[in-house]
């Protein structure tokens, strides 16, 4: 395992909901390495999403520290936020958030047009399986179809790190693993880091370490030494 | 419950349902103050033309015998029939530079309801054969006079001192022009004087007729059968003009400004409710869209569906409810202030402003029709929605193709931000239409405005700066000589040059069409009064044969070519004569005919006849020519251009406020339709834009989306309000046009540039609140939620 490219340290998160304050995450630090898979799992509400949209440079911190090689993303303002996410952050979604109207290709070339150094959108594609697909309207595919397009347009913006929220929420086993299998290989070939939020505790097993949340708090981090390929996990 | 449901909703959206309020309100506005202000109108005209026994008909001839009046009674038709001298004179203000005239029209005190009996306002009865007058109020204020002032004039040559007695106002002064050229009225240089017969035949002792008749009609009588008979027994005595009320100037304006108004407070009201109930409308369409699922649970619950709907439905109600009562009350305050406007340039008593319940219900009940049936289509659905159909999600958007990707030239030269815009164009067809017609009126009624601007300024600027350039023109009493008036002039000090010219009062004759105008005999090497064509080139009067303005021409159905039969009184001889057409001219005041003064003079058989003269005059010498002429009785008005040109100034100026509340109208709607709009499309794909902003996109080209999609509405429906703005004025055009002045159809340049500011401005202005609103979306809450 290489170097950290992001470092946390007593990340905090409060939201105001009328006169309730509701700590979201408390006192979270860890670092994540270049190149590595990390899975966090945790029950509904333990802060999961809010982990990962504040490491995604989506929402700010209410305290801590957050540095991104070096960089303090606790100090950016929404315009930094923005070109970080831009320049350094995919994101995969559980429910895909593709554009309606667009192509599947067009999906894919709408990030790659705004990176600094994309991947090619038609190998992207073709990577995922869905060369023949291109000119298809995601209402044209099926679910594991437009979660593979979305896993594409993230990637080509060749991201450092991929940021995905239950990427296989909506998906059947079958499914499910091709896109496992997809991430895995992102990670091995561009040596990316990978961030994983699941409720399923045997995606886990692909991960290098696991992050366990409870209640907004990180309770405990298992590193797993033998992490499995994608084709052996069952569920 | 409902009732905070609503409320908590209605803020959820306030920045769409404000601007329906808003335009309702301006709606309500216009039709409670204008229909206000045209029932006040319209009822004091009324009793004002039926208590003062206002004429049916209007003579001016060159002199009749006050003995031959009484007998035209006895033609058909005729009700009554009056004689009168009508004078104007000058008035001697030595404290004022600028001439001032009085009308004085004779009147018989003991005579019972006379025909245009002049109403007093203040003041004693007139005396018979004392130089006692009634003065009109407008005149009587603009020159702050007082009861029993008295006023100096010339008369005949002679200075006469009249004494105010009274102040009075009649049915055929209410708008009072002195010339019908001049639009506006200017009470401080021009108004009436009533004065007892007995008197004026003091102050004009040679005269010992009539010079015109007023007569009314018996009910159901054909004007056109009076007046054939009329013209028959008139002939001898020199008819210069017979027309009816219709054409007569003060009515004639104060009819057309009545037109105006009920046009205008019934278009703008329907116009503003329309566009307020589409985006009512489409506002709540989107909100049951949004609230499917609350109307599954709502349904699931055991509401039914007619109550669900009445609650979407009071909605439309609220909105409708509040900018009615807003706009009707705004408007009832309104109407006095716009009613004081009116007084200014009318001359009607009992007009004051007034409060009207009947128009203040109807105005309510106008706005809770247009947004209860706004809220009904928007909410309709709610009734077809079975409940566990409402708690599934709706089905997905399909993305299509459209037809601009076959033209791939273009298609690749989009962004893939491009790309989505135009694709989204045909997501909501409907909706689309809307923005496209919204900014097409938006863009026309600036631009139409704009253009009258333009062309009021180019009617009247024209007329004074390019067209006549004397400094002075001064018309003669009666006809005179050439020659002496020539010599006589031209050794006046300051003096520089003389031009003569004729105006001669014609009956043009094409078949059974005919047109009252005048004639005009100009001189062929003249440079004082200019024909000009379109382009401002000059063209020389003709020896022989006419030229006639396009609305002459058009009234006649005169083309070149066309052989006219001219009458006139100053004919000599055989009072008519056949001359042709031989151009035809643009023209926007009046109508008139042009011919070569010395060709005019031989089809008159009147050799060295010329009615008045223009001046090229030092400055400062113009005061020493009017206190020479003023006294002569062979001078009926001196006119100075500069006058004539700064009055048109500050009517223009006056004209210009008009213009800005019309632009502002424009920006309102065009605003209001952009910014709903937008509103609606960024909650509805809010979730869209929110993941392009986590892809990393910056608001601003998130932004540029919606925007980028709105202006391919925006531009070519300007495009299209370009024509659109030039139908509007060839109906504004048609309709404004009379014999006093012609509006040409034609739309500048410079108000179509005007236009596309004002409609892009508001374009922009919706647009950038609508970027405050994507600034403000909450990545975070937009995407947790799924589809």
């Amino acid at each position: 395992m290489n170097d950290p490219i992001l470092v946390a340290e007593n990340l905090q998160k409060f939201y105001q909901m009328g006169e309730v304050t509701v700590k979201a995450l408390k006192d979270a630090s860890f670092e994540l390495m270049e190149g590595e898979v990390v899975a966090v799992l945790g029950p509904s509400g333990s802060g999961k999403s809010t982990l990962l949209n504040i490491i995604g440079g989506m929402d700010k911190l209410s305290g801590g520290k957050l540095y991104y090689k070096g960089t303090p993303l606790h100090q950016a303002d929404t315009k930094q936020l923005t070109y970080y996410r831009r320049n350094e952050v995919g994101f995969v979604f559980q429910f895909y958030n593709l554009m309606p109207n667009l192509t599947a290709l067009e999906n894919i070339n709408l990030s790659v047009q705004i990176s600094q150094n994309p991947l090619s959108a038609e190998e992207m594609l073709e990577q995922v399986g869905l060369s023949d697909r291109g000119d298809h309207f995601p209402s044209q595919l099926s679910g594991g179809e437009q979660q593979r397009i979305a896993l594409a347009r993230a990637l080509a913006k060749n991201p450092q790190m991929l940021l995905c929220d239950e990427p296989t929420g909506a998906l059947d086993f079958k499914t499910s693993i091709q896109v496992l299998k997809l991430l895995k290989s992102f990670s091995d070939i561009y040596n990316k880091t990978i961030v994983i939020i699941t409720h399923n505790t045997a995606i886990a097993q692909i991960a290098h370490r696991v992050f366990y949340l409870k209640d907004g708090r990180l309770d405990r981090i298992e590193k797993n030494e033998n992490p499995l390929p994608p084709e052996k996990v069952t569920w | 419950m409902f009732y905070r449901k609503m409320i908590r909703d209605l803020k959820e959206n306030k920045g769409a349902y404000l601007a329906c309020i808003v335009i309702i309100t301006l709606g309500l506005l216009v039709f409670t103050a204008f229909s206000t202000m045209v029932e006040t109108l319209q009822t004091s005209q009324q009793s004002f033309y039926e208590n003062q026994n206002f004429a049916d008909g209007f003579v001016q001839v060159k002199a009749i015998p006050r003995d031959e009046v009484k007998k035209l009674k006895d033609i058909e038709g005729i009700k009554e029939i009056q004689g009168r001298l009508v004078k104007e004179v000058m008035v001697l203000k030595p404290e004022s530079k600028k001439n001032v005239y009085l009308r004085l029209v004779s009147v018989e005190p003991g005579r019972e309801n006379p025909i245009n009996a002049a109403f007093l306002n203040a003041g004693n009865p007139l005396e018979d054969k004392a130089m006692n007058i009634w003065i009109d109020n407008k005149f009587f204020e603009a020159n702050n006079h007082n009861l029993n002032d008295e006023i100096e004039v010339i008369a005949s040559g002679k200075k006469r001192k009249l004494s105010i007695v009274g102040v009075a106002s009649s049915p055929e002064f209410i708008y009072s022009l002195r010339t019908a050229a001049d639009l506006y009225p200017s009470p401080e240089t021009f108004g009436i004087a009533f004065v007892p017969l007995s008197s004026m035949k003091k102050l004009f002792p040679d005269e010992k007729t009539f010079n015109e008749l007023v007569f009314t009609m018996k009910p159901d009588t054909d004007f056109d059968k009076v007046k054939t008979k009329l013209e028959v027994k008139l002939k001898p005595y020199g008819l210069k003009s017979l027309i009816p009320r219709d054409e007569q100037i003060s009515h004639l304006l104060l009819s057309e400004e009545l037109k105006g108004l009920v046009a205008m407070s019934k278009a703008m009201p329907i116009m503003f409710l329309s566009i307020a109930a589409v985006i009512l409308y489409i506002t709540l369409k989107r909100l049951i869209e949004q609230q499917r699922g609350q109307i599954g649970i709502l349904k699931a619950d055991g509401y039914t569906s007619q109550e669900i709907l009445f609650h979407y439905m009071s909605y439309a109600l609220v909105i409708g409810l509040a900018g009615g009562l807003l706009g009707v009350v705004a408007g009832a305050f309104l109407s006095y202030p716009l009613t004081s406007i009116f007084q200014v340039f009318f001359n009607l008593p009992g007009l004051e402003g007034r409060f009207s319940w009947y128009l203040i219900i109807l105005g309510i009940a106008l706005s809770l029709i247009f947004s209860v049936l706004a809220g009904y289509q928007g909410s309709k659905k709610v009734l077809a929605l079975e409940p566990a159909q409402a708690l599934r999600p709706p089905a997905p958007i399909g993305g299509k193709r459209v037809f601009l990707e076959k033209i791939r030239i273009i298609w690749e030269l989009l962004s893939v931000q491009g790309m989505m815009a135009v694709r989204n164009l045909t997501r909501n067809k409907g909706r689309s239409l809307f923005i496209f017609l919204g900014i097409m009126f938006c863009f026309a009624i600036s631009g139409f405005t704009w253009s009258m601007n333009d062309l009021m300024q180019k009617m009247m600027f024209d007329q004074y700066e390019r067209v006549e350039v004397y400094d002075v023109k001064m018309s003669f009493a009666s006809p005179m000589n050439q020659k002496s008036m020539i010599r006589e002039l031209t050794a006046i000090p300051g003096v520089s040059h003389v031009e003569t010219m004729a105006e001669v009062p014609v009956t043009l004759k094409n078949q059974w069409r005919k047109k009252d105008a005048v004639l005009f005999g100009l001189s062929e090497t003249g440079r004082l009064y200019n024909i000009l064509d379109d382009n401002y080139n000059k063209i020389s009067p003709p020896k022989s044969g006419l030229l006639l303005s396009e609305r002459l021409a058009k009234l006649l159905d005169a083309k070149v070519g066309t052989k006219l039969n001219v009458e006139s009184p100053m004919k000599a001889g055989e009072k008519d004569g056949v001359l042709e057409v031989v151009g035809i001219i643009p023209q926007y005041t009046g109508i008139n005919a042009y011919m070569e003064l010395g060709g005019l003079q031989d089809f008159l058989k009147q050799k060295g006849l010329v009615t008045s003269c223009m001046l090229n005059i030092d400055k400062g010498e113009v005061a020493s020519l009017r206190d020479k002429y003023m006294y002569t009785d062979t001078i009926s008005s001196i006119d100075e251009r500069n006058q004539k040109l700064d009055m048109f100034k500050e009517m223009m100026a006056s004209y210009g406020s008009m213009i800005y509340i019309y632009a502002l109208i424009s920006v309102i709607i065009g605003f209001a339709i952009i910014y709903s709009s937008s509103v609606i499309t960024l909650s509805e794909r809010s979730r869209e834009l929110a993941s392009m902003m986590v892809l990393g996109m910056t608001p601003q080209e998130v932004l540029s989306v919606v925007t980028f999609e709105q202006w391919c509405i925006g531009v070519p429906a300007m495009l299209i309000g370009m024509p659109m703005s030039k139908i509007f004025m060839a109906g504004m055009s048609s309709a404004m046009s009379t014999d006093i002045y012609t509006v040409p159809e034609r739309i500048t340049f410079s108000s179509l540039l005007m236009a596309f500011v004002v409609t892009g401005a508001s374009i922009w202005v919706a647009q950038r609140a609508a970027a405050r609103k994507i600034r403000s979306l909450s990545l975070v809450e937009v995407l947790k939620a799924g589809e």
